[in-house]
């Protein structure tokens, strides 16, 4: 194990301690015990097979929207845009599912997420181009296209799509679903996890490889990390900002498989609750690496089920402190591990 | 020099380690006050980090230093510029988009109620500026200035910091011929002032030039001390590089019947800004030779460098690169040369574009043949680069550009901030490659190196190659012939009448 995996290692578990005391403290403050509280969490959410589904069902589409961004992000390129990528293709693709399921029967989960992929990738596009040619900001352009996504996702549900009475599509044919978790073990029963969450872990795998294995992934670092350098490299700098921007936009729209296959069976208007945001944090804490996201995406899926388990004793907005507490103290945590234990200045 | 003078500095025992790598080893030696002190080592010698020690960026694993008999502990630079001692640093440290003056004044700014007072500081620094004969302007901005005037606004950071002790880091690495002088004039200056100065450097005839004694680090330790007046070249050069067979250029220049033309310009223009950059460049390299342009830094060199690789386009005249592949040694390694956090073998592989899988034997496989056909000081393959010394990183860009086999080589300051040793090594390999054929275009501002490798030399100047020499004209029967060919083409680089 290298040197700076310990360290990273070490400052994730460090920080995680710490925002379980400072958490901790709060709880003290508003006169619950925090011990209670963690207890109950940990038993609902490890102690039940339905608790532990709901937490990878939670964790699903963080782990997909936060590879497509740690794309992205490795190519510095910091698409703040997910949340409308990700709708504008699933909503694409919750359109294609329930027109052809007739035509194509199983086969049109391929084709909506080709479409829905598609999409989200053309969305991408704007900005990319824009900051190729033009140079403009990324974070500003991707910032403002998630108003216009869910305003033109909006517009186009509600006047012409949405069931009637309804801001949701038409449902797709029951034989068309993704199976449950719980289909194949009853220690999942009732829960709403689904084969996506394999889907998702393989695709972590797939990332890792390219990221760190591959001519490609080598590119995008370098990319990312010296923009200049790389050019000189020979690495064709516009091409992989190009292609990172419209691939990491394109897998965020893989989030609907989850909602759409797996669960529900149509596009709802705001269906993906900010995990367009959510898995920016997700894919921070994780330094960008498709392993670690698996990780990171847990433990924001373990607390945000478990704030549903807790909340008889305390408000489910906890969990959202400790969400911005982990964020926080990685970063104060990160600096102190890279001076006192990798020594840098 | 008498011995109960107590001394500027005084480092008693210091030793630093970097995990099993002992960068400083027991090194005691003092430095008395007004003079100048050199220091000198090749690259990863211990010499910089020596100097950060002392400046308060690392804190030694154990021994002392004493400033003016009283032992400091400087836990930050901030801490070392209070007790007034100012360090130049290899890599500058000034905001581009501020003024000269918002510089100068950053850090420790002059403040009256709250509010930024600019007319006496403003006075203070040009007083600064005249006396020491900089020729900055205080309203231009970082970013319009020469690399050369960059230096100088770190020197008066320094001096509008009343620094006693004045630590200089290659000073001189980054400047021509005729801005050394300059420089040299500035220090001596200093000291006649009242300053102590400790120049760290490869250089050894700025030693000769400048020094009152000079210190010799080899491998973390100091080997030998001795006082200008007792000065031998040839001693201290042993000493600097040890045991170790000196390389020799091969003489042999392979002759090539018909070579090819792999650059050819011809009265190329390129503007940037409105500003004539390239204006009737017109040179060609040949295979089988190696053509050398020298001239002062900013003449329009790095746009040849950018018409080359097709990042800048020329707007008129003609530029024919009769070769897709070519292998760039850039002038900034760090910025330009590599990927600083990826390893050595990582930084091979990307370059080569020959496989799509990079696992761990591959990126070993090509580490370790750069390491050893290239002679790179390393402690941990897998370290990334940025860990290794200047001279170091040289040695593996240099390497990793020579393995592409491309027929066209492009080296600019090949051997900047590097020590002898490597140096040599690197001309060896320059000599070996022109005789496989290979042609090479080097840029450098060091003019003995240009004439020591080059057939042929251009001296650049306003964009444009003003004099062409062929390799006849510096070959020397006496050390007279060579002063008046120095002079003549130092004339050139400066745009004066030969």
């Amino acid at each position: 194990m290298s040197r700076k995996l310990k360290a990273n290692i070490l400052s994730i578990s460090l920080s995680l301690l710490t925002t379980i005391i400072l958490t901790s403290l709060l709880l003290i403050i508003i006169g619950k015990n925090p011990i209670t509280i963690y207890g109950t969490l940990i038993s609902e959410v490890f102690g039940t097979g339905y608790g532990l589904g709901q937490a990878l069902f939670k964790a699903t589409p963080l782990i997909i929207c936060g590879l497509g961004l740690a794309l992205c992000f490795q190519a510095s390129l910091f698409n703040i845009g997910a949340e409308g990528q990700l709708n504008i293709g699933a909503f694409v693709m919750s359109f294609v599912a329930y027109n052809l399921d007739d035509y194509l029967g199983i086969m049109v989960i391929p084709v909506a997420i080709a479409a829905g992929f598609v999409m989200s990738a053309l969305w991408g596009l704007i900005p990319a181009f824009l900051k190729i040619k033009r140079g403009v900001s990324e974070v500003i352009t991707t910032i403002m296209m998630n108003f216009i996504a869910l305003a033109l996702v909006n517009y186009l549900l509600i006047e012409f799509i949405a069931v009637k009475s309804t801001v949701r599509t038409e449902r797709i044919l029951d034989t068309v679903f993704i199976p449950k978790l719980s289909d194949i073990s009853s220690v999942f029963q009732g829960s709403s996890a689904n084969m996506t969450f394999f889907f998702a872990i393989l695709l972590a795998v797939f990332m890792y490889f390219i990221f760190y294995k591959t001519r490609y992934g080598y590119e995008i670092r370098s990319v990312g990390l010296n923009p200049t350098a790389s050019r000189y490299l020979g690495v064709k700098t516009n091409r992989i900002i190009l292609w990172s921007f419209l691939i990491g936009a394109g897998i965020t729209s893989l989030v609907g498989v989850n909602f759409i296959f797996g669960y529900k069976g149509y596009y709802e208007l705001g269906f993906s609750n900010n995990i367009g945001f959510t898995a920016i944090a997700v894919t921070l804490l994780a330094k960008n690496n498709p392993i670690g996201i698996i990780f990171t995406a847990f433990l924001f899926g373990v607390l945000d089920y478990g704030g549903l388990a807790v909340n008889t004793l305390v408000p489910k907005e906890i969990m959202l402190v400790f969400q911005a507490l982990v964020i926080l103290s990685i970063l104060a945590v990160d600096k102190v591990v890279k001076i006192y234990y990798l020594k840098e200045d | 020099m008498s011995s109960n003078v107590i001394p500027a500095i005084e480092f008693r025992n210091i030793t630093k380690k970097f995990g099993t790598f002992t960068a400083n080893e027991d090194i005691s030696f003092s430095v008395a006050e007004n003079t100048i002190h050199s220091i000198i080592g090749e690259n990863g010698a211990g010499k910089s980090t020596l100097m950060k020690i002392l400046f308060g960026i690392y804190s030694g694993d154990s021994g002392e230093i004493l400033i003016k008999g009283n032992p400091v502990k400087f836990r930050s630079p901030l801490e070392a510029i209070d007790s007034n001692i100012g360090m130049l640093h290899q890599h500058f440290e000034l905001i581009e988009d501020f003024t000269v003056f918002e510089n100068v004044i950053l850090g420790s700014e002059p403040v009256n109620s709250g509010v930024i007072e600019t007319t006496k500081s403003g006075i203070a620094i040009k007083t600064l500026i005249d006396k020491y004969k900089l020729g900055l302007e205080l309203d231009d901005r970082i970013s319009d200035i020469s690399i050369s005037q960059k230096q100088k606004v770190e020197i008066l950071k320094l001096l509008y910091r009343n620094s006693e002790i004045l630590i200089f880091d290659e000073p001189t690495s980054v400047l021509s011929p005729v801005e050394v002088e300059e420089f040299f004039k500035i220090i001596r200056k200093f000291k006649d002032e009242g300053k102590t100065i400790i120049l760290i450097t490869h250089k050894l005839n700025e030693i000769k030039e400048l020094s009152d004694r000079v210190s010799v680090l080899r491998k973390g330790r100091l080997v030998y001390e001795v006082d200008a007046c007792g000065l031998d070249l040839d001693v201290l050069s042993r000493e600097i590089i040890g045991n170790v067979a000196a390389v020799h250029l091969p003489d042999e220049r392979a002759v090539f019947n018909n070579p090819d033309v792999l650059i050819k310009f011809e009265n190329a223009k390129l503007k940037k800004d409105n500003v004539d950059k390239l204006n009737g460049l017109s040179f060609t390299v040949k295979s089988g030779e190696v053509y050398g342009i020298c001239g002062v830094e900013g003449n329009g060199q790095s746009e040849i460098v950018e018409a080359i690789l097709g990042t800048e386009k020329i707007h008129s005249g003609k530029m024919e690169i009769r070769t897709r592949d070519v292998s760039l040694v850039p002038d900034d390694r760090i910025g330009k040369g590599m990927i600083k956090e990826f390893t050595v073998g990582e930084n091979v592989l990307l370059r080569e574009k020959k496989f799509f899988i990079y696992n761990a034997k591959r990126i070993k496989e090509k580490a370790r043949d750069i390491i050893s056909k290239y002679d790179v000081r390393l402690s941990d393959e897998t370290a990334p680069l940025e860990s290794l010394s200047g001279g170091n990183q040289q040695k593996v860009i240099f390497g990793r550009e020579t393995g592409l086999g491309n027929k066209l080589m492009v080296l600019v300051h090949p051997t900047r901030g590097v020590d002898i040793n490597s140096s040599a090594f690197i001309y060896k390999i320059i000599i070996e490659e022109r005789n496989r054929d290979k042609g090479i275009l080097i840029i450098s501002s060091d003019l003995e190196e240009v004439l020591k490798l080059s057939d042929r030399i251009g001296v650049i100047y306003k964009g444009k190659i003003v004099n062409e020499y062929g390799k006849q004209d510096f070959t020397f029967r006496d050390e007279a012939k060579k002063q008046e060919f120095m002079t003549n083409i130092g004339k050139a680089m400066i745009g004066a009448e030969v």
